[in-house]
């Protein structure tokens, strides 16, 4: 059985795939700490747009304005789960 | 404040500013000490063109207008790339670091360090024939092309911004680099001719761009936001949009209607898109809401000549020159339509991107034959690539194909920003051609159809020697429908997939094959994963088709298929 964390993992991999429409990437290839943008998976800004409407209508997470910030939690994976469980906990 | 033309410094006046301002924006108030700073800086540097690339629009700007206040021009690269810093590098007397050295980021105008306040030479006056910046684009044949604009092509266009857009009793955020000629003008000068506070900080975000708007509003003045279809496309609708927006700007790459009327209500503002290039500065603009016709700005005048559009206006280098835009038009009531581009640069998230570059810098590699790039109209342009290469190099499942792709993400990358990185990847062992050898873009949009039809094998090309024969390249996409149904851990392409496309495939080559009679002598050897490349052969026979699937594993699976004839039953 997968534990709570693994499945959140394993659903935000799907979404960003899904999402993004990313061509033969498997959830298996979405390393947890590698980055999400530049080098790593190669996302770009409007990725990062798209991201953004994505975790709110799936999490009904709201990014904050603080630009830098906001998208600290794209960073790489694990952040994305550290801001989605942080907003499950609110 | 009132409108002062460029050339004027309106920067340089400090009285009588508006004391409704919101904290931390930019203004004559705020950019003069960092002004000051890097004029104390660059009074000890080099003359000339210096290379200008800051994200930070404060810190851009005090450095730019420090250039031109000490008699210098600003080079303008649109991204700062290992291979743009280096082939600008020859070309510019000096780079502007981040900060001005030696001189605290904090510094305080009374205490320049070093006692160096009065060794500063005083601000140079504008002249309008000097060069002010050059810009930097991709061009169509794949080099980069550097366009310069004087002060007065500049101080032209922001007159005929403030005749039709005045931001009195505004603030300006703009969502957009101010590295290209639309963000330089709309988001930092023509605020700064109007003497109006504009955000000092990155407001690419839609949740920043609220904030800022709520900024404005609790300072008593309205907005103008300066954006791109790419962001107007995903504002979202939860956010708390402040109703104190006077307009919006558009630019980059036209709006979808729908978008821009989403965008007026969301903003509750007119959305204003604007057409232009580098070359051409603004030509023309439209409001979707009333019309999708583009009016010419006053001074511009415009022609068409074999479907592509001409314009002449002061904003150009040589104001007195027709200039050829790559742009097809036609033209219709008071201004035109746009068809789409006329030669081989794409646009994505508003970026201009040579596509015959991108082919070209995958071409020099060794294992690399050939390349063509194109952009996918239904997945909001991003591009696509069809890849030859030698038989023995073409990747055989989804591991040898992810290292390949992450390879060429990696060159390209040093070159290009992301957005203009292919999403989509095809690798084939000769570039489709149609019967006339020439490159054919329906048969190299069919190598991405299984994108918009998740049924599909991924088809690579396909072999004829002789009639009744043929052999077709296939990849397992995936995102195929099918993969899913067996085992959850353990995605696989069923055998009934394998017989349906053999049928389909079939029916596409020989024509209609007759009512399905019977599967004969099938058998499933191997299992197909998905990422695996595999080719189909089909055999023409007299009472059906017989079919066989193989890969570098060997054969996975094979059968025929029996149909009647059943054409005088009608």
């Amino acid at each position: 059985m997968m534990s709570e964390t693994q499945q959140l993992s394993l659903d935000l991999k799907r979404m960003i795939i899904d999402t993004l429409e990313l061509e033969d990437i498997t959830p298996d290839d979405i390393d947890e700490d590698a980055p999400l943008f530049g080098e790593g998976l190669g996302l770009d800004s409007i990725d990062a747009l798209e991201l953004g409407l994505a975790l709110q209508k799936r999490y009904g997470v709201k990014l904050d304005a603080e630009a830098e910030d906001t998208r600290r939690h794209f960073a790489s994976l694990a952040a994305l789960r550290a801001l989605v469980e942080a907003h499950r906990d609110v | 404040m009132n409108y002062l033309a460029l050339t004027g410094s309106p920067w340089q006046r400090a009285a009588g500013e508006s004391s409704a301002q919101p904290a931390d924006w930019c203004s004559a108030r705020t950019l003069a000490p960092r002004i000051t700073a890097w004029r104390i800086w660059l009074s000890s540097q080099a003359e000339g063109r210096w290379l200008l690339f800051q994200t930070d629009p404060m810190e851009f700007t005090a450095a730019l207008l420090a250039l031109w206040e000490s008699g210098r021009s600003a080079v303008l690269p649109g991204d700062n790339k290992p291979a743009t810093l280096r082939r600008l590098s020859s070309m510019v007397d000096g780079i502007i670091p981040p900060y001005p050295p030696q001189v605290p980021v904090q510094a305080p105008l009374s205490q320049p360090p070093n006692g160096q306040q009065c060794a500063i030479p005083a601000p140079l006056p504008l002249q309008a024939q000097r060069e002010a910046v050059v810009l930097y684009t991709s061009g169509s044949t794949g080099e980069p092309v550097m366009q310069p604009k004087r002060f007065q092509q500049l101080e032209d266009e922001l007159d005929q911004h403030a005749k039709l857009w005045p931001l009195e009793g505004c603030a300006v955020v703009s969502q957009v680099s101010h590295q290209h000629i639309y963000g330089l003008l709309t988001g930092i000068l023509h605020p700064l001719c109007h003497g109006v506070p504009f955000s000092a900080r990155d407001s690419r975000y839609p949740e920043t761009l609220a904030e800022r708007l709520m900024d404005a509003q609790k300072a008593g003045l309205a907005a103008v936001v300066v954006s791109s279809p790419a962001q107007l496309s995903r504002l979202p609708e939860h956010l708390h949009w402040p109703a104190i927006t006077r307009r919006v700007f558009s630019s980059g790459a036209p709006l979808s209607e729908a978008d821009a009327l989403r965008s007026e209500q969301l903003l509750q503002a007119p959305v204003i898109e604007i057409y232009g290039s580098t070359e051409t500065g603004g030509v023309a603009w439209r409001r979707q809401q009333q019309s999708a016709c583009w009016t010419a700005f006053p001074c511009v005048d415009w022609r068409i000549d074999q479907g592509k559009l001409q314009v002449r206006s002061t904003f150009l280098e040589h104001p007195e020159h027709w200039w050829l835009q790559s742009d097809r038009a036609a033209s219709q009531e008071d201004g035109f339509h746009l068809l789409g581009r006329a030669d081989r640069v794409a646009k994505v998230g508003g970026k201009r991107i040579s596509l015959t570059q991108i082919e070209n810098c995958l071409s020099l590699l060794e294992d690399i034959h050939a390349a063509r790039c194109l952009p996918l109209a239904e997945r909001d342009g991003r591009l696509a690539i069809v890849v030859a290469m030698e038989p023995e190099s073409i990747p055989r499942d989804h591991e040898t194909r992810r290292s390949l792709v992450e390879r060429l993400r990696n060159i390209l990358g040093d070159e290009l920003d992301n957005v203009a990185i292919p999403r989509y990847w095809r690798f084939v062992e000769m570039l489709p051609v149609n019967s006339q050898g020439k490159h054919d873009n329906a048969l190299l949009s069919r190598c991405f159809a299984d994108l918009d039809d998740d049924r599909q094998p991924r088809w690579l090309g396909e072999v004829s020697n002789c009639a009744g024969n043929v052999v077709i390249h296939l990849e397992v996409p995936s995102r195929l429908r099918y993969l899913a149904g067996h085992f959850p851990r353990f995605p696989l392409v069923p055998g009934v997939v394998l017989v349906q496309w053999a049928i389909e495939l079939a029916t596409e080559h020989f024509g209609e094959l007759g009512t399905f009679c019977a599967v004969e002598r099938v058998k499933f050897q191997k299992i197909l994963r998905p990422g695996l490349r595999f080719s189909l052969h089909l055999e023409r026979r007299d009472d059906g088709i017989a079919f066989h699937y193989d890969s570098h594993h060997g054969r996975h699976a094979s059968g025929r298929v029996v149909f009647t004839q059943d054409a005088t039953h009608d």
